[in-house]
């Protein structure tokens, strides 16, 4: 194998196998350690949950990861890369530059509620089912919309971060748990926090943004939120349904305050995964 | 109780129903590790191999399985390299039944070989001029590549990945996974072609001699397709047979159809040149050293049906069958032409390994038959309950088929 064990020639076959060989064990060595080597770099300049979301957003089912531009009917279809982050999409800057040139643009009514979930329009929407609104001091509430407060309705416990954590966007805002089933719920803001409340206020944090100027371009508004819950109501439809009977009309009236309790006997830890964007 | 290392949003049977499944197979596994000692510790007088029947089983099992492992190297090709990205709801599964089949293939090797402790010999004095040792090279790399590969899987489970150092690591992994998987392909052609070319240099034994194109003999390419074309069958077989013994919908029925296309495609490409290669050899390469086609198939049941069987049962018709968008939209038919595809390239290894040491060469030969020893067919059980073991437990803890939870209602 080597010029100095007994037997070893120097020929063309020789050469050629063993070069060939070592050559393959030294690119498995050197990208081994070097993935090892990219981890530590990694974790010294990258931040675990930025990490931990691109992860999880590219293992999402392609149903959760529908472009905004697809909730509002522009594209028949389109899948979010970009872990929801518009703020970076250069195809959201491309679709907002054409809108702003386009005189008609798609009508915008505001809707205060949407199959009976509220959705109040001061108010901004992420992915993960919380919202945030900003006050006059410059700070930011942080809640649970609602239609992830009737998915939950009385949660076993919540643990929230204490005042002074930084929140991480796409990073774990707080934990809730129900049964068995413990939920992440994922920051929509970068900031600190500056106060927990317990949601029977309405609300689970007041943070201040990191930033100077804050960006909200990630978030839905409420026209757009309430084209997203419509989709999300029709996930809930499709995951509570024993996929037996096929597509059904829709009875009419108005969802319930406490899903749990009309379905007990379903996988909600699964339900919870699918609609928190957990992984 | 274990119910915390499970993916989120899938369901698994109980722990009691686990473990009872796993228990035959641990026993099996473990009569396959005493028969293993006692051939270490004896010697292959344990086993019914002699001097003239110098492979028998295990070197069937080993070429069998790492044909069919090659569904492994194939889709980690077709989805890092050639971006096919619908094959990513079965990748996980593939590298696992990989590494099963090499692993497995190795440990039999192992065993076959004898004196583990001088193992290193072969990297340290190696014969160049061996396509044994090209074997041993190509192996030792491949495996290590598959179990590089089988980490990031493994560093997803859902306890394992809220170790932050191991999901960043898992992440950075699957950014150089297509390093993993070009080398894989570069490895696998290699060891494929030269498991082979190992039968086609045999210029003693006229049923396995073939002429050499450049400086390898047909069989080192014919071997080299029919992996190709087994690997995603066998894959195709294996996601259906979980499925159906989970009684859980794993991919989208558009998956398995891509699978069987791509094996298909391969299969056809392969019996094509495999009839062509079978025709020139008994109208000219075999008449050439004094034997004509029916001196192959008078012994005992190597009749001519096996030939038969390999080439047209398994090969022709499961060619065609996948070829043919109708049959591949229907399930049924769509799984009997993979397992057809897949018998018939595990019939070929059986024959070449077998019928070629089988029959007799030289005038004063004669037709030997052999049947393996208790301890050679444990320990090929073993293999495959060592196999059905690591799946089982790949399965359960591991995400091997990210769109399972996708399918599987609330």
């Amino acid at each position: 194998m080597f010029p100095f064990i007994y037997g070893f020639q120097w020929n063309v076959g020789t050469v050629i196998f063993l070069g060939l060989f070592f050559f393959v064990a030294i690119i498995i060595g050197v990208t081994l350690i070097a993935s090892m080597l990219r981890t530590r770099r990694a974790m010294r300049t990258r931040s675990i949950d930025a990490i931990r979301w691109e992860i999880d957003f590219h293992d999402l089912p392609i149903s959760a990861r529908a472009c905004r531009h697809e909730l509002s009917g522009e594209l028949p279809q389109r899948t979010c890369d970009n872990g929801f982050d518009c703020r970076s999409c250069p195809f959201h800057a491309q679709c907002l530059a054409q809108q702003a040139t386009t005189p008609e643009t798609i009508s915008s009514p505001s809707f205060e509620t949407i199959y009976g979930f509220s959705l109040p329009s001061d108010r901004m929407y992420h992915r993960g089912h919380t919202w945030i609104k900003r006050e006059d001091d410059g700070t930011f509430t942080i809640g649970l919309d609602d239609f992830a407060q009737r998915l939950m309705s009385s949660p076993d416990s919540i643990e929230l971060p204490s005042v002074g954590t930084t929140l991480e966007l796409n990073g774990k805002a707080w934990n809730m748990k129900k049964g068995d089933s413990s939920l992440r719920i994922l920051s929509p803001l970068d900031g600190v926090v500056l106060a927990a409340g317990n949601g029977l206020e309405g609300w689970f944090l007041k943070i201040k943004p990191v930033a100077s100027i804050v960006n909200t371009n990630h978030l839905l508004n409420a026209h757009e939120a309430a084209l997203w819950i419509r989709r999300e109501f029709d996930r809930l439809q499709n995951l509570l349904s024993d996929h037996t009977l096929g597509a059904t009309l829709a009875d009419g009236g108005t969802p319930i305050p406490d899903f749990i309790a009309a379905y007990p006997d379903k996988n909600w830890d699964k339900i919870y995964c699918d609609l928190f964007l957990e992984v | 109780m274990d119910k915390r290392f499970i993916a989120r949003g899938v369901t698994r049977t109980s722990q009691k129903n686990f473990f009872l499944w796993l228990l035959p197979w641990i026993v099996l596994l473990i009569v396959g590790i005493y028969a293993a000692y006692l051939c270490l510790a004896k010697g292959l007088n344990q086993t019914n191999m002699d001097n003239r029947f110098a492979f028998g089983l295990w070197i069937y099992l080993d070429l069998s399985v790492i044909a069919l492992g090659a569904g492994a190297f194939f889709t980690g090709f077709l989805l890092y390299i050639m971006k096919r990205k619908e094959l990513k709801a079965v990748i996980n599964s593939a590298v696992v039944l990989g590494l099963i089949c090499y692993s497995g293939a190795v440990a039999a090797l192992m065993v076959d070989v004898g004196q583990p402790l001088r193992a290193w010999f072969t990297f340290w004095y190696p014969n160049v001029h061996s396509m044994l040792t090209e074997v041993t090279f190509c192996l030792t790399c491949y495996l290590t590549v598959l179990a590089i590969e089988y980490i990031p899987i493994l560093l997803k489970n859902r306890q394992i990945k809220n170790i932050p150092s191991m999901l960043v690591f898992e992440y950075e992994l699957h950014k150089v996974m297509v390093v993993f998987a070009a080398v894989g392909t570069f490895l696998s052609l290699f060891h494929q072609g030269s498991l082979g070319g190992l039968y086609g240099v045999l210029t003693a034994r006229p049923f396995a001699y073939r002429p050499a194109i450049g400086i390898w003999p047909t069989t080192f390419f014919l071997f080299i397709v029919s992996a190709a074309a087994a690997g995603p069958s066998f894959i195709l077989v294996t996601t259906w047979f979980v499925s159906k013994i989970s009684k859980k919908k794993l991919v989208r029925p558009e998956v398995l159809q891509e699978l069987g296309k791509i094996s298909g495609v391969l299969l056809f490409i392969y019996i094509i040149f495999k009839s062509i290669d079978t025709f020139v050899w008994l109208h000219n390469i075999a008449p050439s050293l004094g034997f004509t086609a029916g001196d192959f198939y008078r012994y005992g049941s190597f009749g001519i049906w096996i030939l038969i069987v390999e080439v047209v049962v398994c090969g022709w018709l499961p060619a065609i069958m996948l070829l043919r968008k109708k049959v591949r939209s229907q399930t049924v038919w769509l799984v009997l032409a993979a397992t057809l595809a897949c018998a018939g390239i595990v019939l070929n290894r059986f024959v070449m390994t077998i019928q070629t040491l089988a029959l007799p060469t030289l005038p004063f030969d004669r037709y030997l038959t052999y049947t393996p020893s208790w301890q050679e067919i444990t320990m090929f059980l073993a293999v495959l309950a060592y196999g059905v073991l690591l799946y089982s437990c790949s399965f359960r803890y591991l995400t091997l088929f990210p769109q399972e939870r996708e399918l599987q209602s609330a």
